[in-house]
């Protein structure tokens, strides 16, 4: 299985180059949204610690 | 945070930490002020949708005695879900909200059918904050439908109106029971329109009353994710939950530090139905009952604190469930993205706890994943 997770992260560092723009994208996103680290929203996720997002919104077994 | 990959010679990490045990303190509680819902959802997973079985106010006391203890050292949140929450009718509301601290965040997941003004006052003199359950325009939306089986759709729309009209943010909630190309534009458009501020999509599950099949032609899933990124990408004002989790986890793994992403313990996340009863890990099993794991269900806050309840939670179908992601870390690649499978995935896929990957964990982690990798190698 450890070869299979090596793999999958061999995919993800080979794809650096076309993922890197997409994430400062994202980031620059989330500063427009005030979700960026730091952001004095005072609605941290309990789970995520720079989301300003429901707390329910998580990631693992979350409402319908 | 722990950082739980230990790093072998090659400078790769050797397995996966997070995700052991329950938290003895929840995020939130998901609470069922009754189990009656107003509409007749196609896919919907709630047995008792039909009757009106309302949440004494005893329970909310009785759940209130510690989350207002725990709202205290940290945030804490209660989500009011359902049925139709807001069935219960403002009152009922009132009087089950009123023991709850100011600290504690009041949520509701609402078909917005019955919203109106008066619910918007409601929600801006409680802070209360508000998803709605809606899967796309008009034609997507078949499958919300009345007792009487007509589209909910205007009386859906007509809430979300309500909302915007009084300036109160909101969330979306959207089922896609068939992802495939051509779906996700359409759909990221439609919410933009609309004017959410958070989505999450979920791919239609097998859970609960709803037993169609959820298998997917992978490459038709993986399209519908890689969609769904471009659309996002062009214009990123909504926080789209899957797409947000993609790149956490793909920086993460680029940075080296993907190993700490996952909780350290998992979160109990308890469900309270109307009745008090608890059940931990997935909201879906609740009301349910089976010969050999009875029903899920770990004790009533009735007859012992919610606290007492989370610290003997080790019983009954749990520990086959701590076993089942102990088999996801053990077995599958994707386990650092996703952190196990769910409870009611396993339970109503497999009709057990300790399997593995699901058909859920296909369509929404592991073609998820490959979506967003064939986006950026498109783009």
């Amino acid at each position: 299985m450890s070869d299979d997770t090596d793999r999958l992260a061999d995919r993800i560092l080979d794809a650096r180059a076309e993922l890197a723009p997409l994430l400062e994208e994202a980031r620059l996103a989330r500063l427009a949204r005030s979700e960026g680290p730091g952001t004095d929203g005072g609605a941290v996720c309990a789970w995520n610690h720079f989301e300003n997002i429901p707390t329910f919104f998580n990631w693992n077994n979350r409402p319908r | 945070m722990e950082k739980g990959r230990a790093v072998c010679w090659n400078g790769r990490v050797a397995g996966v930490g997070g995700m052991r045990g329950l938290a003895s303190v929840p995020g939130y509680v998901v609470m069922q002020p009754t189990t009656l819902c107003n509409l007749d959802c196609v896919y919907c997973y709630l047995p008792l949708r039909a009757a009106d079985r309302r949440m004494p106010v005893a329970v909310a006391e009785a759940v209130a005695a510690d989350a207002n203890v725990w709202a205290a050292a940290g945030r804490f949140s209660v989500v009011w879900h359902g049925g139709e929450p807001l069935a219960a009718g403002r009152e009922h509301l009132t009087a089950l909200m009123a023991p709850f601290a100011a600290g504690v965040e009041q949520h509701v997941q609402t078909n917005a059918t019955l919203v109106d003004d008066a619910w918007c006052e409601f929600f801006a003199a409680r802070g209360v904050r508000v998803s709605v359950s809606v899967d796309g325009p008009e034609d997507l939306n078949g499958q919300r439908v009345s007792r009487a089986g007509r589209p909910a759709y205007d009386r859906i729309e007509r809430g979300i109106g309500a909302l915007r009209r009084h300036g109160l943010p909101y969330a979306a909630l959207c089922v896609v029971s068939d992802p495939r190309p051509g779906l996700a534009a359409r759909l990221y458009a439609y919410f933009l329109e609309l004017g959410c501020d958070t989505l999450g999509v979920n791919i239609e599950e097998r859970e609960g009353v709803n037993e169609r099949a959820n298998g997917h032609d992978a490459a038709a899933v993986r399209a519908f994710w890689a969609e769904l990124a471009a659309a996002w990408r062009a214009d990123p004002r909504i926080h789209l939950r899957e797409l947000e989790w993609s790149l956490r986890y793909l920086g993460a793994v680029l940075d080296g530090t993907d190993g700490g992403l996952l909780p350290r313990t998992l979160d109990p996340i308890p469900t309270i139905g109307y009745d008090g009863a608890v059940v931990l890990l997935s909201p879906e099993l609740a009301g349910f009952h089976d010969p050999v794991y009875g029903d899920f269900a770990s004790g009533n806050v009735l007859t012992s604190p919610l606290s007492a309840l989370l610290g003997s939670a080790s019983t009954g179908w749990v520990p086959e469930f701590l076993d089942g992601i102990e088999a996801c870390r053990a077995s599958c690649p994707y386990f650092g993205f996703c952190g196990g499978g769910h409870a009611a995935n396993r339970y109503f896929e497999h009709g057990r706890f300790d399997g593995t990957e699901t058909e859920h964990c296909r369509n929404s982690k592991i073609n998820l994943l490959e979506g967003v990798l064939d986006h950026v190698r498109r783009h």
